[in-house]
């Protein structure tokens, strides 16, 4: 059974390194087909160790087999070991799963593209990093997993690299991320310092014994590291920018997975977490903070992929609102129901800006409904399933988290009013996007781009994983109605109990007005951009200047830390390192040079000179032998 | 009545040698030099019979003066004797240096030589009638310093070599392919 | 029969002989001519010769005058090389001035 999860995390890694090696002998092809096939076989091996977990007990369902000791140093000793158990099978199953419908997708998307090979690696590469983050059976290999997923959005942002915009984003998004990764380094300092070990079991075991700052500072450097990854406030403004990089990179690690690699560390370090209660309560507020912001920001842009992206920022924020309030099963069933829509709305995006030869700007689209109709059924689907309309599958996740909140107070209140915001936001934004890609007449540009595939609207590859995507998003919701049966949270709880019982009611006042509200911006919504005659769209210039400009973070980034940053080593580089260590190395070689010149005046040429010179150094050395003797 | 000649052809000698010495350093004319040169060998011929040692004297001047200074004269006609005018212009310091290390040279020699030997120079040995003969050279030459001849042998075989090849003109080298200086300018 | 030494001590013989080598010391370090040059360079040879035949009579033993003997052969091979260079620079125009040759200069 462990084998499974073994298989699981060595498959993509083999297909990454092959197509390293492989180079120009593979075909581009190829590359696409082994790293697709391998993350298909990363997906039976999670399946096989998901199946072998359910013929255990409940309570037994917790293993831990570890390769090989990795670190051992001192007194601390880390070994290379797999987790097994009903969290990690589950991320297991979507990272492993998801990813391979969208490698698959890649196939097609990424035809023709010269450095398609790179492109695969990296791919294989990421989830070969990811599944190590959630398989991970202790903090380092979290830790290390963390970092490599790091690298590869990295590496797959800036892929076109001729592009400028696209190594400025992916340099953005590095640098935003290793904050993170900084102040969680920070936290396991604590961790080692104070319990001697980043095992979970022994972790969880001592942290009883801590002191109050002492875990407080753990949670909250764990905090930083999940908000940088996962794009929350205030570590957000690099999600946008990663866009820059292709359709199924953003759909893959910008929606599916590696934004949601925050929600599960929180839920995995969950013991820590409550103990530090006020980090949990700041965890939940981000969250709700981030959902409502994106969603306004989201209302003003005119990039679809922007769009969707701040739609993500909401939703992990709908997730970050339910792992903080203790609703973890919630937000975990959230994140399994978003990497369904939020991959399909952004493989169905991708589509659109494949037919129209890479247009990413919706005013230059609409009308698209007639021409695509497959996509845009997937589209509506998606949508529908984002702003949480029954049957389809955010309505049963977003819902129920909502529903947490009322169970925890008057903050858990304020947060309830502020997930209710974002529902008639997402509804709102969500629709308008609907509504000017696919709906009224065909722009110019349309006219003029648009060109059909023939056999279709896109490759088979592309079309087929997207249909299976539309599938999962439009029944993987039923998979958990809280009021009746709830088998997501049952299979989460030896891992992570619940600290909320919303009890039926307020399960389903939540539903009813999150069902209102979201119906209500896709009412307003249709007024503005979907009517035959839409209403002029209500304009308060410095509310959408601020909006367009996403509040003005960036700038204050800038600021605040660039600028300073960018003067401080202009001030270093004159006055230390260039007088110091570059003037050091460069008066070295000059006085090596003077010296020399220095010398060869000795070489006169001149017979004379010599002889004299003889002559001087005998009667020298006649004298010391004399002395001396 | 001996050893009063001895002494007086001694001072005459000696003198002869230092001043000849002298001159050959510091006339510009080089054939005055050589001259010189050649009443040094002379007087040095002199010091040697004063030192029984005939049969080197009898070289000295045979082959030193006979022979090499002939060859230096012989150059000097065929080059001119152009004078170098080496006291034009006051000393130099390199003059000056010069006197300095050829003064500290004199003083350490007599100083070296006083110092450890300065005891033991004056019991000189007695010695016998064929001290200094042809035959004892020659016996002592093809016993006991027979390598040393052997190897005087080679290099005067070198050096007459290497003053043939210095003096013959310049070959064409068009069969080495390497370029020809030509005539008249400097290497 | 021995007979012992007439006339002044071996060691007046190297005092002349000293002041041999240093005149013909200065006289290389001096002289710019490659002539005179090379006829100092004789004087200070026959320096070590006097110097020689003298430790020779010193010690009543004939290996000084050997030695003496090689180096007037040395000395005479030497001048025929130093001549023939000379001969040659001359030829080839060079000026006869070892201030001049300096062309191995650093």
């Amino acid at each position: 059974m462990i084998w499974g999860a073994w298989l699981c995390l060595a498959s993509p890694l083999a297909a990454a390194l092959l197509i390293t090696l492989g180079g120009n002998a593979l075909s581009r092809r190829g590359a696409g087909y082994l790293a697709t096939f391998a993350t298909f076989v990363a997906f039976i091996g999670a399946a096989i160790s998901f199946f072998s977990l359910l013929s255990h007990d409940a309570g037994d369902r917790s293993h831990l087999s570890t390769g090989w000791t990795w670190i051992a140093g001192g007194s601390y000793h880390s070994g290379f070991s797999v987790l097994v158990d009903p969290l990690s099978t589950m991320m297991m199953l979507i990272v492993s799963g998801v990813g391979g419908l969208i490698i698959g997708y890649s196939i097609g998307y990424m035809d023709g593209d010269p450095e398609e090979r790179r492109y695969f690696a990296y791919m294989a590469l990421f989830v070969f990093s990811m599944l190590l983050l959630v398989q991970g059976g202790n903090l380092i290999l979290l830790l290390a997993g963390w970092g490599m997923v790091g690298l590869s959005s990295y590496l797959l942002i800036g892929f076109w690299q001729e592009r400028h915009s696209a190594i400025a984003a992916a340099k953005k998004a590095f640098v935003m991320n290793a904050v993170g990764d900084a102040t969680m380094a920070l936290a396991f300092f604590i961790l080692i310092q104070k319990t001697g070990s980043l095992d979970f079991g022994d972790v969880f075991a001592r942290q009883g014994f801590l002191g109050g700052w002492a875990i407080n500072l753990i949670a909250l450097g764990l905090l930083g590291g999940a908000v940088a990854k996962s794009a929350q406030l205030p570590l957000h403004t690099w999600l946008p920018d990663a866009m820059e990089g292709p359709t199924p990179v953003s759909a893959l690690i910008h929606a599916a997975t590696m934004v949601t690699a925050g929600v599960y560390l929180i839920v995995r370090t969950h013991p820590i977490f409550e103990q530090a209660p006020k980090i949990e309560d700041l965890a939940a507020g981000l969250g709700a903070a981030t959902l409502v912001m994106a969603g306004l920001i989201a209302l003003v842009q005119t990039d679809i992929k922007r769009v969707i992206a701040y739609s993500t920022m909401s939703q992990i924020g709908y997730m970050f609102l339910g792992a903080g309030l203790g609703a973890y099963a919630n937000g975990m069933f959230h994140l399994m129901t978003h990497a369904f829509f939020k991959a399909l709305l952004f493989m169905a995006a991708g589509i659109v800006i494949h037919a129209l030869a890479g247009e990413q700007d919706m005013r230059n689209m609409g009308g698209l409904r007639e021409l695509m109709p497959f996509t845009r059924w997937c589209f509506l689907i998606g949508s529908l399933a984002l702003v949480g309309i029954f049957p389809f599958a955010g309505f049963f996740s977003k819902d129920s988290i909502l529903a947490a909140a009322m169970d925890r107070g008057w903050y858990g209140y304020l947060l309830w009013v502020a997930g209710l915001a974002g529902t008639f936001l997402t509804g709102l934004y969500t629709f308008r996007m609907y509504f000017v890609v696919f709906g009224g007449q065909r722009s110019a540009f349309v006219r003029e781009h648009f060109h059909h595939e023939g056999h279709g609207e896109g490759p088979f590859s592309m079309t087929s994983t997207v249909a299976t995507l539309a599938g999962l998003a439009a029944i993987g919701g039923w998979i958990q109605w809280s009021p009746f049966w709830h088998p997501v949270t049952s299979w989460l709880e030896p891992v992570a109990r619940p600290l909320v019982e919303p009890a039926n009611w307020m399960e389903w006042t939540s539903s009813g007005t999150a069902l209102a509200l979201g119906l209500g911006g896709i009412w307003v919504a249709w007024l503005l951009y979907g009517a035959r005659r839409p209403r002029p769209v209500p304009r308060v210039a410095p509310v959408e200047s601020a909006l367009v400009h996403k509040l003005y973070f960036d700038e204050a980034y800038d600021l605040a830390f660039y600028r300073p940053a960018m003067r401080l080593s202009l001030l270093l580089g004159r006055f230390f390192e260039r007088p110091l260590i570059a003037g050091t190395g460069r008066e070295l070689a000059e006085g090596s040079v003077d010296v020399g010149r220095g010398f060869s005046r000795l070489q006169t040429g001149l017979v004379r000179t010599y002889v004299l010179a003889i002559a001087s150094s005998l009667a020298v050395i006649a004298v010391v032998f004399v002395a001396v003797r | 009545m001996g050893n009063f000649l001895v002494w007086v052809v001694w001072v005459f000698a000696a003198f002869g040698c230092l001043g000849s010495g002298v001159a050959v350093v510091s006339f510009s004319n080089p054939f005055y030099s050589a001259l010189a040169l050649i009443g040094n060998l002379g007087s040095l011929a002199v010091l040697y019979l004063l030192l029984s040692s005939e049969f080197v004297a009898a070289a000295q001047v045979l082959v030193y003066a006979g022979a090499v200074m002939v060859m230096f004269l012989f150059v000097i006609a065929y080059l001119g004797g152009e004078a170098d005018a080496p006291w034009a212009g006051g000393p130099t310091w390199q003059s000056l240096a010069a006197v300095l290390a050829a003064g500290t040279l004199l003083v350490e020699i007599i100083v070296v030589i006083g110092l450890k030997a300065g005891g033991r120079l004056s019991h000189q040995a007695h010695i016998g009638r064929s001290f200094g003969s042809p035959a004892q050279i020659g016996r002592l030459f093809l016993t006991d310093h027979l390598l040393a001849f052997e190897i005087t042998s080679i290099v005067l075989l070198v050096a007459a070599v290497g003053g043939v090849v210095l003096g013959a003109h310049a070959r064409r080298r068009y069969e080495w392919g390497s370029a020809r200086l030509p005539r008249g300018q400097a290497p | 029969m021995t007979i012992a030494m007439l006339g002044p001590e071996v060691s007046w013989y190297l005092a002349v002989s000293a002041f041999l080598f240093a005149t013909g010391a200065f006289g290389v370090l001096v002289r710019r001519s490659p002539l005179i040059v090379l006829l100092s360079l004789e004087i200070m040879l026959n320096a070590g010769n006097l110097a020689l035949i003298a430790f020779s009579r010193h010690h009543g033993r004939g290996d000084g005058q050997i030695f003496a003997i090689s180096v007037m052969a040395i000395a005479a091979s030497e001048v025929v090389v130093g001549l023939g260079l000379i001969v040659a620079m001359s030829r080839k125009r060079v000026a006869l001035d070892v201030d001049k040759l300096n062309f191995l200069r650093g």
